[in-house]
């Protein structure tokens, strides 16, 4: 018995061996890094992977990617890492885009400093990788950057904040502002704010500005997790603590989420929120209303359709074996290497400019021309 | 404490039901029969859905890659489970974990084979906290693991200032290493194969040992077919897969963090099957008071089963870290729910007393190629979510049900009318005890099913 048993598995042993042999066809064969010069088939897949589908920003995203990629002949596969486990959930999206033959991968990175393993196989199989919107550290294996410039976008709010200052609180300098950044596990967080503060900086030496609670850290100002609540307990407290018996005239803020939220502690408080300058960015709808209606000051627009049209024209620029388009590499060191980049750039949106601005987007011209 | 007498599973000798034995005799290895059914399945769906890429190489590795932690997680959230309890801390211990090693190396330099151990520590640490909560207060293990959930989430948080932190490279061989390439010319990974050979091996040995044993105590024997399918089939199926594992990209095969996941199975089935202390876990989780009758120190086999839960909770963090290269904010974020339905979908009792290391890791690689192949299908993520939870309610659903109706197992139809009769007398979930695969039929008194 024992001798039939060992024979039996013997065979098996073998047979399993000779009928898998045809399956072990992916080793010795070239990895693909070879035909980098020579581009790749019209008809390739492209994966595109997208962190959330709970922002408006991102749904839009991904609807022109797989509209666009279709139009460009390619076979698009957009998918968006799930609401829980998310970070390790677009991990394994990205592994099976490599798995699935994917030629390019689009990366908006739920954690960019995370997905240096994905990536590495992904260099190993010949894919190309573009950095979308948010950069992606410490790895070699990035090829492209494409965004807006948010370093101007800091300058942007800067110049807005100082140019609201003049036209709304009704006194010559100085004026009182307050300062807030966004996550410090973002790492456009610390970009916008030292853009911003190249143009606020001077002010606040030469006495124009004056930071009354003290808090220009950025560390001091930061919004942890981009939280609305958050920026909305900070302004509460700095309110009570500085500005009980004096006026404040600006604030800056990172984005328009956190924008409303401080408007929203400053009208509790009792402010005039006609006469304080609150920056802002991302043309959320509920902001466009709010600056339609005098409140907030100002709004970034990052045109997402255009920033979408550049990354496909890079990825039919790497399909022909092309290097794709760049003009920036300097700016977007990831702590390996300076990873090239196509950088786009915002546009301020103020109540006056705010039709033309918004001119591609039907949505926010409506709300725009129902405020006129 | 051995299998209750009244068990209707008990098979007919010959025919289709000796099939049965190919996985052992009773009620909870017949469960894992099913369990092992349907993984199968979903892995031929989706190998023909996908055109044959889930059986590739590099999805295989990858799958390894992708779940190993979860797996591990669910090893010792079976243990827990079986106590009665569960532990819903187990994602955020493994985030605290993975912080402390990586600012660890970040600012200490500590070398990283120190850093490992200084997680293993912390994992000891924390579950030593939560054990003497749950078995000396008496705090119930949902509040106290509730509790943890969120101390060691603000604790990764405060320590790492809800910031990524790096951690160095050579620290990415247990999450992302492989096998080394052996310096001869061979087309594949020799260590793997090596690995392959030594685990179908090591099923025929098994088998051979234990029909020796079963001859020696002169108990029921399956027919020597059912012992040749069985040892080419297992065998098989493990040289196929190592075979596949060694021909994968050069410079991948087998991942470490794989092997340490199988060196857990290992060591976790002997101890929950061949320890006392494993026995201790099922005596107390099947009937704590007369476990404690029997002289079973309940509040100690407690202590160390949450106490080991956070500790493997630890080595999954590590792998977690070392795999994304750094520690976030987000590490761990739902892995418990993972590790839940692992264990559920692998034959564990809500009730505790029952359920399997080796079915828990079959109910989690459910859940692992179902995930994988989803995604390599491009489903939505929306989508893959609602399928899960759609999966761990019909897989549990379906035991119950079939147990409601006095079945064990689909498999059970097969058996005599005359079961029924014995069924009226059998107490309807006795907490069967012994899930190992081997002693299980040999330790049936045959005479008693065939009164």
């Amino acid at each position: 018995m024992k001798k039939i048993t060992l024979a039996a598995t013997a065979l098996a042993a073998v047979a399993a061996l000779a009928l898998s042999g045809c399956s072990g066809g992916e080793r010795g064969g070239d990895a693909g890094g070879a035909s980098d010069a020579a581009g790749f088939a019209a008809d390739s897949t492209i994966g595109v992977a997208l962190p959330d589908k709970t922002s408006e920003n991102w749904v839009l995203a991904g609807g022109l990617f797989e509209d666009g990629l279709e139009e460009a002949g390619f076979k698009g596969d957009v998918q968006y890492a799930p609401a829980s486990n998310t970070v390790a959930e677009q991990q394994n999206q990205i592994s099976a885009m490599v798995t699935n033959g994917a030629k390019v991968i689009v990366i908006g990175a739920k954690d960019g400093k995370q997905l240096g393993t994905q990536l590495q196989q992904a260099a190993d199989a010949g894919v190309k990788i573009i950095a979308y919107d948010r950069l992606i550290e410490n790895t070699e294996n990035v090829d492209y950057y494409v965004a807006f410039d948010n370093f101007k976008v800091g300058q942007l709010q800067g110049q807005a904040l100082l140019e609201g200052l003049e036209a709304r609180s009704g006194h010559a300098a100085p004026w009182n502002i307050e300062l807030f950044s966004g996550s410090p596990d973002d790492a456009n967080s610390a970009v916008f704010f030292d853009g911003a503060m190249e143009v606020l900086q001077p002010k606040i030496d030469d006495g124009t500005l004056v930071v009354a609670s003290g808090q220009t850290d950025i560390a001091q100002t930061a919004t942890q997790g981009w939280e609305a609540e958050n920026a909305q307990s900070r302004m509460d407290s700095i309110l009570t603590s500085t500005y009980s018996s004096s006026d404040i005239d600006g604030v800056l803020s990172p984005n328009d989420n956190l924008a409303r939220a401080i408007i929203t502690s400053a009208k509790q408080a009792g402010k005039d929120i006609s006469k304080i300058t609150v920056t802002g960015q991302d043309s959320e709808v509920e902001s466009v209303k709010s600056i339609m209606a005098g409140e907030q000051y100002s709004t970034i627009n990052k045109d997402t359709t255009l920033l979408v049209e550049q990354t496909i024209k890079m990825i039919q620029q790497l399909q022909k074996g092309e290097e794709a388009d760049v003009n920036d590499t300097e700016q977007y060191d990831n702590g390996v290497k300076v990873v090239p980049a196509y950088l786009l750039d915002p546009v301020i949106v103020t109540k006056e400019n705010a039709a033309e601005a918004y001119a591609n987007n039907p949505n926010l011209l409506e709300i725009v021309t129902a405020a006129q | 404490m051995s299998t209750t007498a009244n068990d209707p599973a008990a098979p007919k000798k010959g025919g289709l039901s000796d099939l049965r034995k190919v996985f052992g005799g009773g009620q909870s290895s017949l469960r894992q029969f099913g369990i092992l059914g349907s993984l199968i399945v979903i892995i031929l769906i989706f190998q023909i859905w996908t055109g044959g890429l889930t059986l590739s190489p590099t999805n295989l590795i990858n799958v390894v890659n992708q779940y190993s932690y979860i797996l591990i997680l669910a090893i010792g959230m079976v243990m827990v489970i079986i106590m009665g309890h569960i532990d819903l801390s187990v994602g955020s211990v493994a985030a605290f974990t993975g912080i402390i090693v990586a600012k660890s190396m970040a600012d200490w330099n500590l070398p990283w084979p120190w850093a490992i151990l200084l997680g293993i520590a912390v994992g000891a640490a924390i579950g030593a906290w939560q054990g003497f909560w749950v078995a000396f207060i008496g705090v119930p293990a949902f509040i106290v693991t509730l509790a943890g959930m969120l101390i060691f989430r603000g604790g990764n948080q405060f320590i790492g200032q809800s910031t990524t932190t790096p951690v160095p490279q050579e620290f990415g061989i247990i999450g992302a290493g492989y096998l080394p390439e052996l310096a001869v010319p061979l087309n594949f990974n020799v260590l793997t194969m090596i690995l392959g050979v030594i685990g179908a091996g090591w099923i025929v040995w098994n088998e051979i040992r234990a029909r020796r044993v079963q001859k020696k105590m002169g108990s029921e024997m399956a027919p020597v077919w059912v012992s040749i399918v069985k040892v080419v089939v297992l065998a098989g199926v493990i040289l196929w897969a190592a075979w596949l594992f060694a021909t994968g990209r050069p410079g991948t095969s087998f991942p470490i963090s794989g092997i340490i996941l199988v060196a857990l199975v290992i060591l976790y089935s002997f101890i929950t099957n061949n320890t006392i202390f494993g026995r201790h876990i099922y005596a107390v989780g099947g009937n704590r008071i007369a476990a404690t009758l029997s002289g079973v120190k309940d509040r100690r086999v407690d202590f160390f089963v949450m106490m080991n839960m956070s500790v493997l909770a630890a080595v999954a963090g590590m792998i977690y870290v070392a795999r994304a290269t750094a520690s976030g904010p987000q590490d761990g974020n739902g892995w418990e729910l993972d590790a839940i339905a692992a264990v559920f979908i692998g034959g564990a009792a809500v009730s505790g007393g029952i359920g399997t290391v080796i079915g828990s890791v079959i109910g989690g690689l459910v859940m692992a190629f179902l995930n994988n192949g989803l995604q390599l299908i491009g489903a939505d993520a929306d989508v893959v979510q609602i399928i899960k939870g759609l999966v761990l309610l019909f897989a549990v659903g379906v035991d119950v049900w079939s147990k409601s109706q006095g079945r064990p197992s689909i498999l059970g139809i097969w058996g005599s009318r005359r079961k029924s009769r014995l069924e009226a007398q059998a107490p309807d979930e006795a907490p069967t005890v012994v899930p190992s695969s081997q002693s299980n039929l040999s330790s049936q008194p045959e005479d008693v099913t065939r009164r």
